[in-house]
């Protein structure tokens, strides 16, 4: 039997976990059962219980010890099909160039036939899982073949996510037509997987051969860095869960494959989990450790506050060479303590731990001596890096044994075992693997996992030299600030224990929950409906990340590694109908930009009506906004589709364009900024007749923005809004640049009506209509000298048709000369009710007339 | 109580205080919020108390740490203010709160974003509740928190929000307004008074700044001054000009040759003084109750034509034509054609700033024989 420790990051799950005292297991690929049924026993127990009901419905949670479900199997075939479609899109087109050193990932994920997996990724649906960051870099090239084996640790620690498989998928078709180069690969590093791997082979189906090493890991933890030396774990928990305390490698293998094996032919011999074990040299050390701190403090002999500052301080520890100095140099202190009386009466809580001893020499002696992969040279931790664990929120139980978190898991190399179901049924024996060549993917695998145990952001991930990437998600991290930090940390530690202390990071944890962890909620069983893996996983997890940031305390949201998250699409089609995305966007039907800029041609030089153009611009900003594309040509597009729709009187198009404008341009991203200022302007003025928003929006100009003509125009249009001065209203709507004239249109009406009651008020005894028609912009007036009568009596003709429609009294002069009679009007001047008014209010929306406006 | 060792409560305090400091450092409002809901009686901030009323010294840890000390005008009083609240002396409680809100204003100001709204909420509402906690200081309390919200909201900018507030302060029944403290009445007729300018009612701004400045402290010349930066403008707007003097003492000079303008019908000046000091006025958010003055500017303008006329010749005085005020705008350097004055004769008619009536064909303005130029008098222009 092995011990199989599973890390988990969010802190509700750890909570979960604590009180029940379970450990879990963390094995890249294959997953031995019994961890997974524990999983899921949390999971229903826990916060996210309906995600994972309703993703697994048939799943019962079953003991710790519990093989997996068979029903659980059942369900995850079809996810798999759904998964393996998108994916297989994905790798088609992208073309993957492995990083050096990646290789060995591949070889070692595609290790695995075993078709169990099914239920290892039932067991896994949940969001909440924190692994940690599953080999981020060793997709990315960039991240140099250095960086490796800590990924690989992370994967293997946490990576259980559907996402996960779905890279399994693909990975197994090709591996059918190789199936032997897989065993050829680079598992040197690990001695043992070898035979297991026969063992299993024979069987149905047959588990990966990878060797990892099983970490044991105290839930309090969030995070392991793969490489962390482990603290003491707690003897007496490890044996409530039956779960052996030495899971060495070689134990763990020889125990642990054969023990798969049995349940999975029990259950369902076709749908065996896939199981990895993994080589953990540094296991044994755990539970001694704990059994010194015991001895040297057996709980009653001492006072609890002294046994929390030795497991404090055995905390610290990063391997157990460090945890060994420790412990002797809290002998000689304890026996001090004891000898000169102040054993009981010193405060532990607030005793400053001593430094850590350096460990350089015994890390590098340890690793030598551990069975790590020779492909991992990083694994050197800075001597003052010390374990996190204290910092993490604690169950709420006795206070001494959350002290004594534990942390291990040093992991060198992962096999991954990744199987796919062809066709959807269980038994079937159709599991292709193939080598493992995401390496060059762009999507990175802890994107796809919907687990919130998704791994610190790549970028943080490369700060750390060595490979303790995994931090514990409280405080900080990185080992160079770790010794400044000491000093600190050290008269921190007291408070770091105290109830408040754990009550404040739970509500803090809380508090994400209420705000992420719904969204997280509905977007898992989003994600479930298209299948893990897709886009929706990994923005999940961005946010999921996000959220650990949070929690942690030291990170915020921002800090999500957007630019990882981006894709880019492989439409090559120029037109596209827009289409409200209810879910996510297919990048087969987005264009990437070239293309857009094509579209954003078409569309300019279209002929077609305002309805068509609208609806292609808005597919365009869609895919903009899908890929996150934010430069000219998103302004150019926004700037396209705002000038349209102020010529098709199009407002609310407009102010979405508008809107996003001012951001775009905010950033500083060129395009007719002037020209919208303008038009921002106008529409303040036009639309409300808030005097702040205008004060505001004039003090925002730039004097440079002053001088600008259409600004200028604009400015000078308030004035003459403000001031009522309506000859100098219409003169400025004769002379308009660029679109001005069509936000003034909307002032028009309210600006004749004005006038003329003025007119009525202030003029005696008549006014020429002539005159009238000519002052308040009445079409053609104009060219009354070089225009034709005709023109001329069409101005004429449409003032008096106004005036006559807002209850003017015309009168005829002894020249013939239609005239506007002042008094009469006085009193009788109405505004009349719009013909084209509709019954909801908003004229746009009475389809028809749109599209004869329009068209 | 259980025995609380000095241990423990100096951990909780000084875990409180990191709470607290990293709240702020990390612009962290919701967090922050727990920390300062006294009333809440939560069991963080009643073991806080505990510990403080067993830890005597918890005002040498704040200042010991630089990270701390920082809020100390903050903590010092808020730790106060929890110890006193423990043991149920609420009024000290509440002059101890009112130091601290008072130092996290302060603080609010200094800070970029708004980030600690909720916190300030939850300031405004602790005073409100240990004002009415400790005895029959409601009012006082309800006052306060109303001033304190008008200048935060207008220091980000959403005046709008000051409507809900004003309301409960005017509809509800249980306040006299005389009863309230001078110093929080004067803040409030400045701050709803400014509202009013926004909105162009000059004449309810007129009572509300006058009103806060004939009970301000006249020892106060810089609380005179913001209550006259906005007075005078809307003074301005009713017809009622300011000495010179005045806006000397109190250093109002940039409405010096705005009045000035209005004094001589001065169209020039008046938007040279509107030009020069555009930035200072958007931003007051006067410019445009200013710009507004123009049409007195025009009615002093035709008033003066009017007078020289009937100087020369009293018969004919209350014909002005319309070339002859072209002309006059034209020294003045204001380029306007026939039309353009024709319109804004029209609207000063309109707006009766004038009484007679424009004669499209002789383009003249026929003035009335009675008081063609009626005063202001405390009225706003126009109907």
């Amino acid at each position: 039997m092995q011990v199989i420790i599973t890390t988990i990051h969010s802190k509700p799950t750890i909570r979960t976990l604590n009180n029940q005292e379970c450990i879990k297991t963390q094995t890249a690929g294959g997953y031995p059962s019994s961890d997974y049924s524990n999983q899921n026993n949390l999971w229903n127990e826990g916060n996210y219980a309906s995600y994972s009901s309703h993703q697994y419905p048939n799943y019962t949670p079953s003991d710790s010890n519990g093989a997996h479900n068979s029903s659980a199997v059942a369900a995850t075939p079809l996810h798999y099909q759904q998964n393996y479609k998108q994916w297989a899109d994905y790798y088609s087109q992208i073309d993957v160039s492995c990083a050096p050193g990646t290789e060995n990932m591949s070889v070692s994920s595609a290790t695995t036939l075993a078709c169990p997996i099914p239920g290892v990724s039932a067991g896994y649906p949940t969001p909440n899982n924190q692994p940690p960051p599953p080999g981020t870099t060793s997709w990315r090239p960039e991240s140099g073949s250095s960086e490796l084996p800590s990924f690989q640790a992370g994967a293997v620690v946490g990576n259980t996510q559907d996402g996960y498989w779905k890279h399994g998928t693909s990975v197994f078709q090709n591996h059918h037509a190789t199936p032997t180069p897989y065993f050829q690969k680079p598992l040197d590093s690990n001695p043992l997987p070898y035979d297991d791997r026969q063992d299993q082979q024979k069987t149905a189906c047959p588990p990966g051969p990878n060797v990892q090493y099983s970490t044991t890991h105290q839930v309090p933890q969030k995070y392991q860095s793969p490489m962390q030396a482990v603290p003491s774990l707690d003897a007496r928990r490890v044996s409530k869960l039956q779960i052996p305390t030495n899971p060495r490698i070689a134990s763990n293998l020889a125990l642990g494959l054969p023990r798969t094996d049995k349940d999975s032919s029990t259950t369902n011999a076709a749908a065996k989990p896939a199981y990895i074990s993994i080589s953990m040299p540094k296991h044994n050390n755990k539970v001694p450790s704990n059994e010194v701190a015991d001895s040297v403090l057996k709980p009653g002999m001492f006072p609890t506050s002294l046994r929390a500052y030795v497991e404090r301080a055995l905390a610290r520890c990063k391997d157990d060479s460090q945890k060994a100095a420790c412990q002797n140099i809290m002998k000689e202190m304890i026996t001090k303590a004891s000898a000169d009386g102040t054993l009981f009466t010193r405060d532990w809580d607030t005793e400053p731990l001593f430094p850590l001893p350096n460990m350089d020499a015994v890390n590098k002696d340890s690793i030598q001596s551990s069975t790590i992969a020779p492909s991992l040279p990083k694994f050197k931790r800075s001597p003052s890096r010390r374990t996190k664990s204290r910092w993490e929120p604690v169950p709420e139980e006795k206070p001494v044994e959350k002290l004594a978190s534990v942390n291990y898991v040093a992991m060198k190399d992962v096999n991954w075992d990744k199987f796919k179901e062809k066709d959807g049924t269980i038994s079937s024996g159709k599991c292709e693997s193939k080598e493992n060549n995401w390496s060059g993917v762009k999507f990175l695998p802890q994107q796809q996992t919907p687990s919130k145990s998704s791994p610190r952001p790549v970028k943080k991930q490369r700060l750390s030299d060595n490979s303790n990437l995994a931090e514990n998600g409280g405080t900080s991290s990185d080992s160079d600030k770790e010794q400044s930090l000491t000093a600190y940390y050290s008269s921190a530690i007291a408070l770091a224990d105290s109830p408040e202390e754990r009550k404040r990071r739970e509500n803090r944890s809380k508090r994400f929950e209420k705000v992420h962890g719904h969204r997280a909620e509905t977007k898992n069983l989003r994600t479930k409906d298209v299948g893990a893996g897709n886009l929706y996983t990994r923005r999940l997890t961005a946010l999921e990340r996000g959220k650990n940031y949070e929690d942690s305390g030291n990170r915020a949201v921002e800090d999500i590694d957007w630019d990882a998250l981006t894709v880019k699409g492989t439409c090559q089609e120029i037109e596209k109908r827009y289409l409200r995305l209810t879910s996510a966007p297919d990048l087969a039907t987005v264009r990437p930009e070239e293309v857009l800029e094509k579209a954003l041609l078409m569309v300019q030089s279209s002929q077609k009506n305002y309805l068509y153009k609208c609806d292609q611009l808005k597919s365009i900003r869609q895919d903009l906004t899908v890929q996150r594309i934010r430069n000219e040509l998103t302004v150019k597009v926004y700037e396209t589709h705002a000038r349209l729709a102020l010529e098709a009187g199009d407002l609310p198009e407009y102010n979405q364009c508008q809107s996003q404008l001012k951001t775009l341009y905010a950033e500083g991203i060129k395009g007719c900024h002037m020209e919208f200022s303008a038009y921002n302007l106008l529409c303040v003025i036009m639309h409300s007749n808030n005097n702040r928003d205008l004060l505001s929006s004039m003090a925002r100009l730039s004097r440079e923005a002053k001088e600008h003509e259409a600004v200028r125009h604009a400015l000078a249009v308030r004035a003459a809004v403000t001031s009522g001065n309506y000859v100098s209203f219409f003169r400025l709507y004769k002379t308009a640049p660029n679109l001005n004239t069509c936000l003034m249109d909307l002032y028009v009406e309210k600006m004749r009506f004005e006038a003329v009651r003025c007119m009525s008020r202030s003029y005696r005894p008549s006014l020429p209509l002539a005159f009238i028609a000519q002052v308040l912009g009445f079409p053609s007036v104009l060219s009354t000298t070089e225009g034709g009568n005709e023109k001329d009596t069409d101005g004429l003709e449409e003032c008096e048709e106004w005036l006559r429609a807002h209850g003017a009294c015309l009168t005829v002069d002894n020249n013939g000369e239609m005239q506007f009679d002042t008094k009469a009007s006085t009193s009788s001047l109405y505004i009349p009710e719009p013909e084209d008014a509709v019954a909801h209010g908003d004229a746009n929306l009475a389809v028809n007339d749109f599209l004869t406006r329009t068209s | 109580m259980a025995y609380l060792s000095m241990g423990e409560a100096h951990r909780r305090i000084a875990d409180y205080l990191s709470r607290f400091s990293e709240a702020v450092l990390s612009q962290d409002g919701s967090s922050l919020k727990p920390l300062l809901s006294v009333s809440s009686n939560s069991p963080i901030l009643f073991s806080l108390a505990d510990a403080l009323n067993v830890f005597q010294d918890a005002n040498r840890l704040i200042k010991q740490s630089d990270r701390y000390s920082q809020l100390a005008e903050i903590l010092v009083p808020l730790f106060r203010c929890l110890q006193n609240y423990r043991i149920e002396h609420l009024v000290d409680a509440y002059t101890a709160f009112e130091k601290a809100a008072n130092a996290f204003l302060q603080e609010f100001r200094n800070w970029e974003s708004a980030w600690a709204m909720e916190a300030m909420y939850v300031i405004a509402y602790e005073i409100r509740v240990l004002a009415e906690r400790g005895k029959g200081s409601k009012r006082v309390g309800a006052l306060y928190v109303t001033c304190q919200l008008f200048k935060v909201y207008f220091k980000l900018g959403t005046v709008h929000l000051c409507r809900s507030v004003i309301r409960s302060i005017e509809t509800a029944r249980i306040f006299d307004f005389e009863e309230f403290p001078v110093r929080d009445k004067v803040t409030y007729m400045y701050y709803t008074g400014r509202l009013e300018v926004f909105n162009e009612n000059f004449i309810a701004a007129d009572q509300k700044l006058t009103y806060a400045l004939t009970h301000c402290d006249p020892q106060r010349e810089a609380n005179i001054r913001l209550i006259l930066k906005y007075l005078v403008p809307v003074k301005l707007s009713l017809g009622i000009l300011p000495k010179r003097r005045l806006l000397e003492k109190y250093n109002l000079v940039e409405y010096n040759n705005v009045v000035q303008a209005l004094r001589r019908g001065d169209l020039r000046l008046l938007r040279h003084a509107l030009q020069e000091h555009e930035d200072r006025f958007l931003r007051s958010g006067v410019y445009l109750v200013l710009e507004k003055l123009e049409l007195q500017v025009y009615q002093r303008l035709v008033k003066k034509i009017y007078i020289i006329q009937k100087q020369k010749d009293p018969s004919k005085a209350h014909q002005v034509k319309l070339e002859v005020i072209v002309k006059a705008l034209k020294w003045l350097e204001m380029n306007m054609d026939v039309d353009e004055v024709e319109c804004i004769m029209a609207i000063l008619i309109y707006k009766n700033l004038v009484k007679g009536y424009f004669a499209h064909k002789s383009k003249v303005v026929v003035l009335s024989k009675q008081d063609p130029f009626p005063k202001l008098n405390g009225k706003p222009v126009n109907s």
